[in-house]
């Protein structure tokens, strides 16, 4: 299964995705985050805006996601949990994170990223390192807002970070429920 | 022939709707339940909309907040028919259409819980490619990659009119007229 899912994202990667040149998309995140720590200068404030910037992203990417995959519902979280790194992620980023350390109710896992596009080239300042910026929280946001619009309330996190001198960077995404579908006023 | 098309956002609001044929009367029999899809020319057709003699042009000149109510009974009728369908079978996509003496509604259901329905005369074949082709080419394209178009995330009024984005409608109003059924009865 995801294999046909590995297929699916190449496939549209190498079909359907219009490609922008990384280095600028580098750049213009950097300038972004060193914007910010430059308002804001609490690296907790940044991490916040970086996460909600990136829900906001990721309730409209959704949509863009379904529509070029043309993809039903997934069964499971795991299958969720494949289908985000193989096919999401793919087709976005050109990356396919490893999807490890499934809890045992199925209701957790973890990313590891082996390369992070947006953090090419890209060194933190020591106070970024002592006060937890995370670098890439845009991306936790992204996975927050387009599972919101799948019905599923998650919550997503950095574990470690290369750029903070750990081995890996790793996202952890928890499901926290599936959100019911709204009802129409009137109607029980 | 297509009647319109009304788009509801996963909210349960009507935050689009757009007509072509809406004057066109397929049956001009008295519809006792005042049938909002079909004809507007059957004077005192119940429902508890005023309906006066209305014109081709703008049929819903003279009824105050009637897209509302009708969005809302749209959306009523797709969402039970909907669930009951899920009921009835296991597959999530089961209901796509139904088909009246006076019209077809056509429905379809992203996973995001936008729902696109069109309306047109019963002898059109399926409209789902349609539909699709509508979200994915049109919708996708013009509103979910708009920064500026409200694509109902935010909470508030959405303009059914254009949905904040300029292009939308011209692109929807394009695209439903090259359809071969568009104006074939």
């Amino acid at each position: 299964m995801t294999k046909q899912y590995k297929t699916l994202g190449d496939d549209i990667w190498k079909n359907k995705v219009e490609k922008i040149n990384a280095e600028l998309f580098t750049l213009t995140y950097g300038s972004i985050v060193a914007q910010l720590v430059k308002d804001y200068e609490d690296f907790t404030e940044v991490n916040k805006q970086l996460e909600k910037m990136g829900y906001n992203i990721g309730t409209r990417l959704i949509e863009d996601f379904l529509a070029r995959s043309g993809v039903g519902r997934c069964q499971d979280f795991r299958e969720t949990a494949e289908m985000v790194s193989k096919v999401g992620f793919k087709m976005f980023l050109n990356i396919t994170p490893a999807v490890t350390n499934i809890s045992a109710d199925g209701r957790e896992f973890s990313l590891v990223l082996d390369e992070n596009p947006l953090a090419e080239c890209v060194e933190l300042p020591d106070q970024a390192l002592v006060d937890e910026l995370w670098y890439s929280n845009i991306l936790c946001g992204v996975l927050r807002g387009s599972l919101e619009m799948v019905q599923m309330q998650v919550d997503a996190f950095f574990v470690t970070d290369t750029l903070r001198g750990d081995d890996m960077t790793e996202i952890r995404v928890k499901l926290i429920r599936y959100l019911e579908e709204e009802v129409p006023a009137g109607e029980d | 022939m297509i009647y319109n098309m009304y788009i509801f956002d996963r909210h349960c609001q009507c935050i689009y709707y757009h007509d072509w044929h809406r004057g066109h009367t397929a049956k001009p029999t008295f519809d006792p339940h005042g049938d909002p899809l079909a004809s507007h020319q059957s004077t005192g057709g119940g429902g508890g909309s005023t309906t006066t003699t209305t014109t081709m042009t703008d049929p819903r000149q003279g009824m105050n907040m009637s897209l509302e109510e009708e969005g809302k009974l749209v959306y009523g009728v797709v969402y039970s028919l909907r669930n009951l369908v899920k009921k009835l079978g296991k597959n999530q996509d089961g209901f796509i259409a139904y088909k009246t003496s006076h019209y077809k509604l056509h429905y379809y259901e992203t996973l995001t819980g936008l729902k696109f329905v069109i309306n047109s005369d019963p002898n059109v074949e399926s409209l789902q490619q349609a539909l699709r082709q509508i979200y994915t080419q049109i919708y996708v394209e013009l509103v979910v990659k708009n920064p500026l178009a409200c694509a109902t995330i935010i909470s508030g009024q959405v303009n059914p009119e254009t949905m904040g984005a300029e292009g939308f409608r011209n692109g929807v109003d394009r695209f439903v007229r090259s359809l071969t059924m568009f104006d074939t009865l």
